[in-house]
Order: C-alpha cells, then structure tokens, then sequence
C-alpha cells in the first residue's frame, strides 16, 4: 500500500538543467502557450508533433519518463469513463454507427472525439506536472504573482491568489498522505479494501471521508497559524529574496516555443479537418 | 503466533526519483510472549517493518510469515491476520473514526461478524482492559476526549478483536507524563495478565529500558543490535553514533561510575539504580 | 542578568467555542510574566491552556478579557498585532504544517520577505540564521527529504531570520528521536544564551524544564506553581497532583534519601546530583 507513490502534480523535483534554470515566467507563459495551443489541437498529426515536443522537454529536463508517466495512472478510470461517454453520446449527423449494444450506439465521430478529449487532458496534465517538477513552489509563485501583477489594478488580490493556488497544490501531497494513514489504520481493523467488487469497494471508501476531511482542515489551520505568525498577510508588503530575470536561456527557450506554436498553428488551420 | 521474516528488503517509491531503500536484509524471529522494542532514528525503517508484521507492507523480496502463513500467499487470510495482530498507529486521529468511543470499539468486532451482545461484551471487556469507565465513556463523543484517553480508545479498538499480538507504535508521543504512565500500565498489565506479545516502536529510551525484555535497533534499514535489554544499552558508544541514546537513569550510573565506584553494568531502572548506588556508598570506592 | 518584563499578561482569560453550550473556558484569570533575556519553560497537562497562553503572545489569539502588553504594546490593539508578531516568533509542534516552501532556503526567507526587507538583506538574514544553527548544508535540499530532528530546525531558521526578540516553541521535540530532540534543544539554549534571545518552551519534558532558568506549571488554564525549577521540584506531591513528574537526578536523589544519605532536597540536575554524591563521604 504506498498511495502517495503515483503522486507527480506539486512536487519539485531538484535539477540544475535547462529547464530548471529557465525563467519561472517563461515556463509559465510557455505551458499557457502549450495549453491554449491543445484546446484548438484536432488531427492526430500534431498530436504526435505534440508528443515528440513534450518527450524532448522530459528527456532534457531529466525528468525520468516513467515517473513522469506515472501521475496519470490514478487519472486512468476517469479518462477511460470520460472516453465511453464520448463514444457513445457525441454524434453529428451524418456520422456512421461502429457497433450498438443494447439502447447505445457508438459512431465514428464519437470515437475520434473520444481520442480527442482523451489526449487533450493527459497532455494538459503532462504540460502541467512538468511545470511543477521543474519549478519549486517559491519560483512559481513568484512567476505568477508577477505576470499576474497588472490584474491588481483592476482590483484583482492575484498574490493571494497565487498564494490560495500554491498551498492547494501541496495540499494534493498532503491529501494522498493522509489518505495513504488512514485506509491503512482502517485495514488494521479489519476492512478488506483489497477484496470484493468495485460497489462493495466503493462503499468501505466512504468511511474514509470524514477523518481525511478533518485532519487535512486541521493540517491546513496549522500551516495557515504558522505564516501568520511569520508575519504574512497576504500580498501587500512582500518583498523577494530572488529577484527574477530573463536570461539568454529563456530568449532560447522562447525562441523554441515560438517556432513550436508556428508549426502547430500552421497544421491546425491548414491540414486539420474543420468539425 | 510467532513472526518469521526472511531476508526481507523493502523499497519507498520505487521507480521514481525519490525511490529510496528503507529495509535491508531483515532477519528477526518474534516469539509468542514476548515484550520486544524496536528503537531507531527516524527514517530507520521501525514503522516500514512493523505495517509488514500485519500485512500492511506485502513483502516484493524476502518473507514473512505469521503464525506459519506466508503474507505474500495469495490465499492468506490478511483480515484475520490483521486482527491476531493489532496496530495502535501513532496518531490516534487516524484509527478513531466512529463518532463515538463505543461505536469506535464495535468497529473492529463487527468486521470479525461478531453481532448483538458478543460485541457489546467485547466492548466492555476491551474498556476495562484500558481502564475506560463503561458507564462514562461508551457514548461519548470522540472529539471530546483528551490526548491520553483518545489513546487508550485507540488501543481499546484493537483488544476488541482479541489480537495476540499488538504493535504499538510510537504511542506515547506529545503525551504528558501523567498519560503516559496510565497508557505504559495499561500495556505492562496486557503483557503480564494475557500474555500478549507486545511490539514497542518508540522514541523514548526510558521507556523501552523499562518495559522491554528484548531490544531491536535499526540503522538506516538494517538491524544493528538484536539482543536483551541489558545487552543493547551496554553499547553506549555505537548507539550514540546511530543517533540514539541511553535512559537518563544509566547517563547517571555511568556518571557515577566515573567518580570511581563500581556498579553493575546496564542499569534499567531507577530503583535498580537506587539499589546499586546505595550499596556502592556503603562499600565505598573500589581503590584503584 | 534577567530584566524587565518583557512579556505579562494581567488577568487573562479565555474561552474556546464562547456562547455555544459546550464553550471551554481555556484560560482563568492568568497573571505571568515572560522577562526579557530569560529560558522559560511552560508545562502543564494536555489541555491544562499552555498553548493557549502562548498563542496571545504573538497575537494569533487575542484578549478579549484581561490585558496582555508585549513590549508594552497591547496586544489586544489590532494596529500592534504586526510589531508584535516581529517582536515574538513561534515554533510549532509539526515542522510538516509550518515549512511553506519546497526548498529550505526559501522557507527560511519567507518570514523577512513578509516584513518587505531589502533582497540582501533577507539573503543575510538566511545565511545567518542557516549558520547559526549549523545547518548552512541544507540549504538547498527540499524539506521532505530532511529528518524531523532537522526539519524543526529549519522551522527556527525561518523564524530566526525574522530577528525576534522572544521565540516561543510549542512542544517542539514531541515528535523528534533522540539525536533530533538533543540538536534541537542544544540549539535553542545556544540561542538564548550567546544570541541573548528570550525562549518561551512549552515541554512535558522533565528533562528539558530542568535546564530553564523560570518555570511554570499550569492546570486548567491557570497557573498553579511558579518559580526556579530547583524551587518548584522541592514542592514534593504538588508536581504528582498536577500530572507531571519530577526529574530523574530528583527521584534519585528522593530514593537515595529514603535509604538514608543526606542529600539536599534541592537537585534536578544530573551535575548537581553527582557533586552531592562526591561530597557525601
């Protein structure tokens, strides 16, 4: 039992390469460039010129692939139930039916929508935790709190949103510790969360909510006591021991997602089928 | 019920970066009765190899075999393992989830398919075993119970499915020394009256020499010393260098031998140490 | 030489969940000092209000009846709580829920970021505290890879850097192992008797009240017993009543007094114990 093992997404993973040493405002604008370019992604074409792009930032940031890889696996039943729906609701009119089972029927259209989404959220995802493997929660917020920065004029508070959306992802650590206690304190007392069927295993899951619940609240009032009495309160009167700045690795960098993006833009409007 | 490991390995997140070796090579046979500590620096694997004792860890390479059954056989019956060996987790938080003690005791009973007046005598039986008044605690809210009772309710929950073997670890952790002494009691008295095996993972050196028979000390996953009490705290030396230490009571004796006096090696105690300095006073210094 | 009070609180009381049913009056009428440049320890069963008195004293809780002047501000003025929380830094019993940061030097640079320092001022400040508590190696490991021994210390470090006058830790070796709970306590002597910074300990260890100049002792949220360690040890059944317990060198000095040796009443140190040992023939 090692729930936390498949954990990726907030956690830092400490390098000295390319990739670390970049900007943390580069990385961001580069994985908001990436994303933005996946919602508009629809050919399994640039899907693969996605592929080779996101293994060759893995491969230099040192990234093992297969840790990389292994953030997705407690995402699987969730892409598999979102690729059924897919599958058997999305229709156009003029789509042909593959195969029916009972009231459904699934249609080519479906399928490949199906493929779509799917490979939407898994590259959204591995976009993401590479981010975060690379960049430590102090860079990123500083990254943020800066691009972020102009919205305080229009009254945004975005360093304490920053702040609200750092914790939240170490949080997700903290949560899959918790989960990991307490499902084995359960199982000392003789709840078998390794046998039965997937109803009766949901159900001794339940039992598990209330305490996760109310040791993370207890967790989380902790830290929030702590930088209070660490004088913060909120944004207002920070300063940085790291001030930022752009070197010649992010005008690289930037360089490579400018040319990236022109390529995907280029298969997007002229050789993706228009749905 | 004796415990047999064989040869056991153990690895943390392995197959990631931060794939680290946490048991190496664990060899160790527990016997029926036995009151037997485990003491370590933190990080040294007490806790990793204890869940294994109860099938929380299944073994990837080595063996452990509980009552003769293998954990790692397919076939075993990990639930009544489980409740032959219970776990008192450090943190009572974690155990206590029913709203009540009572309900909170019932729980481990009721998965054994105990019903009706058997689990309220089992109940009973497991209050008065930690000294919990029937009466006053069975319906009490368990978020309205102080750091000391919540770890004797936690231990209740584990004695209601009548475990042979009990693991305790770490559970005297931030408690105050009344609390303390009333949870080492209740666990002297399990030990001596039931003759439960008893596995003590703890911190607090004073308090192994004083309930322990039997001493494991693990360094960085390995088994450094395994040996009686009285053997283990002779190795002064090698046991500060793991990062532990000896009971205030021997800092004394020794510190009293250094003035020239003779007394007994591995003193555990303090009315062994009240014993051995008194005499050593009215026999005077040993000239040298 | 101990000064001026820097710390006193004047009829303090507290309650927890106030107007509900089941409120918890946590704090009755406490009347203490913390003085300037002193080791003072708090102990006190589980529930008995330690943490509770040493929550006002940096503001995270505030008076709602009683006074408390920090450095003769009031704490219950709202417009103080930010000079306070300089004034006095806090150390927490789980070094997992204070560190905010994934890389020890920037947790450590967090507080003096808080207080709009200059960038190398704060970088100084982090290098001092990393060196004065002799972990200037781990600069640049991440938290989770660090012993708990080492990362309570880190959570010094963090507060240190913040230049307090007074840091208050809240039962900050309950959890640590024997090496952890040494370092830790090592340190924070260090810290009070070169850097001259006045420590609040909050213990159920005998063992580490003994090396405090001042104790007291609370019960149901008031304090019962006061004084040097020496003084309030020799205070025999009352330390029992309270649910403590007294130091090892005293039980053995009280047993070797019950066989008969005519040791003083006054010993709690295991030095003390052996000195009167040496002069008894």
């Amino acid at each position: 039992m090692e729930l936390t093992k498949n954990i990726t997404l907030g956690i830092y993973l400490p390098g000295e390469t390319f990739v670390h040493r970049l900007d943390p405002r580069t990385k961001i604008i580069a994985s908001v460039i990436l994303i933005v370019l996946l919602l508009f992604i629809r050919s399994y074409e640039a899907y693969g010129i996605f592929l080779i792009f996101t293994a060759a930032v893995i491969f230099i940031s040192g990234i093992p692939p297969g840790f990389a890889l292994c953030g997705l696996k407690p995402m699987l039943p969730v892409l598999v139930l979102m690729w059924i729906f897919q599958l058997f609701l999305y229709r156009t009119p003029g789509s042909d039916v593959i195969f029916s089972w009972w009231i459904f029927s699934a249609t080519d259209t479906g399928l490949h929508m199906g493929n779509l989404i799917t490979l939407r959220v898994l590259f959204l995802f591995t976009v993401t935790t590479i981010l975060t493997l690379t960049t430590s929660m102090v860079s990123l917020t500083d990254g943020l709190e800066n691009l972020l920065k102009p919205l305080r004029k229009i009254g945004l508070p975005s360093q304490e949103l920053v702040m609200t959306m750092v914790i939240a992802l170490r949080f997700v650590l903290i949560l899959a510790e918790e989960l990991d206690k307490i499902v084995k304190a359960q199982m000392a007392r003789g709840v078998a969360f390794d046998r039965g069927n997937f109803l009766q295993k949901t159900k001794k899951i339940f039992p598990v909510f209330l305490p996760l619940f109310i040791n993370a609240f207890k967790r989380a009032e902790e830290l929030i006591i702590a930088m209070e009495s660490r004088s913060y309160t909120g944004g207002k009167g920070r300063t940085k021991m790291k001030t930022l700045h752009l070197g010649r690795v992010d005008l690289a960098a930037g360089l490579l997602i400018f040319l990236f993006s022109a390529l995907i833009v280029f298969i997007i409007v002229s050789i993706q089928p228009q749905i | 019920m004796p415990i047999e490991v064989n040869g056991l390995f153990h690895s943390y997140k392995k197959g990631t970066p931060f794939e680290k070796e946490v048991l190496f090579d664990i060899n160790l046979t527990i016997d029926d009765g036995e009151f037997i500590g485990i003491i370590g620096p933190t990080q040294s694997g007490k806790t990793t190899l204890a869940q294994h004792f109860n099938a929380l860890f299944i073994p990837r390479q080595g063996r452990v075999i509980v009552n003769g059954a293998n954990t790692a056989d397919k076939t075993a019956d990990l639930v009544t393992l489980r409740h032959n060996v219970g776990y008192v987790f450090q943190n009572p938080d974690y155990q206590l989830f029913a709203p009540t003690v009572g309900e909170d005791i019932a729980f481990g009973p009721r998965n054994q398919g105990l019903a009706g007046e058997e689990i309220e005598h089992r109940v009973r039986e497991a209050m008065e075993q930690v000294g919990l008044d029937y009466g006053t605690f069975l319906g009490r809210d368990i978020y309205a119970l102080s750091g000391g009772q919540k770890r004797r309710a936690a231990i209740a929950g584990v004695l209601a499915c009548h475990p042979r073997i009990l693991i305790l670890d770490d559970i005297t952790a931030g408690l105050d020394p009344r609390g303390r002494d009333e949870i080492l009691g209740v666990i002297r008295k399990l030990h001596r009256e039931q003759n439960i095996t008893i596995i003590y993972i703890s911190n607090s050196m004073d308090e192994v020499a004083e309930l322990a028979e039997r001493i494991v000390v693990l360094d960085r996953g390995r088994i450094a010393f395994d040996g009686t009490t009285r053997e283990i705290f002779s190795h002064a030396e090698q046991l500060y260098a793991i990062g532990l230490e000896l009971p205030e009571v021997m800092v004394i004796a020794d510190r009293f031998r250094e003035l020239g006096y003779s007394l007994p090696p591995a003193i555990l105690s303090l009315e062994e140490a009240v014993d051995a300095i008194s005499t050593a006073l009215h026999e005077g210094r040993v000239a040298d | 030489m101990i000064l001026n009070p820097f710390i006193e609180t004047t009829d303090l009381s507290f309650s927890y969940r106030t107007g509900s049913s089941n409120a918890v009056r946590a704090l009755k009428k406490v009347n203490m000092q913390v003085k300037l440049g002193e080791l003072l320890a708090i102990t006190g069963q589980n529930g008995s209000g330690k943490s509770t008195l040493a929550r006002h004293f940096n503001g995270l809780l505030t008076a709602r009846e009683g006074k408390v002047l920090v450095d003769g501000l009031s704490a219950a003025d709202k417009e103080n709580t930010a000079a306070i929380r300089r004034l006095v830094g806090m150390v927490f019993q789980n070094p997992d829920n204070q560190l905010v940061s994934s890389i020890v030097e920037e947790d450590i640079a967090f507080g003096p970021e808080n207080l709009g320092l200059p960038p190398a001022e704060i970088r100084e400040r982090v290098d001092w505290a990393l060196d004065t508590l002799n972990i200037s190696n781990l600069r640049r490991e991440s938290p989770n890879q660090l012993s708990e021994g080492q990362k309570q210390l880190v959570a010094i470090a963090g507060v240190l850097a913040m230049k307090p006058r007074c840091i208050v830790l809240d039962e900050p070796t309950a959890h640590l192992d024997p090496r952890g709970r040494r370092e830790v306590i090592e340190n924070v002597l260090c810290l009070n008797r070169i850097e001259g910074i006045t420590i609040v300990l909050l213990t159920h260890f005998m063992s580490e009240v003994v090396n405090c100049d001042r104790m007291i002792v609370m019960d149901k949220g008031e304090v019962k017993m006061e004084g040097a360690p020496c003084d309030v040890f020799r205070q025999g059944e009352k330390i029992l009543n309270l649910g403590l317990d007294f130091p090892v060198a005293a039980r053995l000095s009280a047993g070797l007094r019950r066989k008969g040796f005519p040791l003083p009443d006054h010993i709690i140190h295991i030095e003390e114990l052996i000195d009167s040992l040496c002069q008894l023939k």
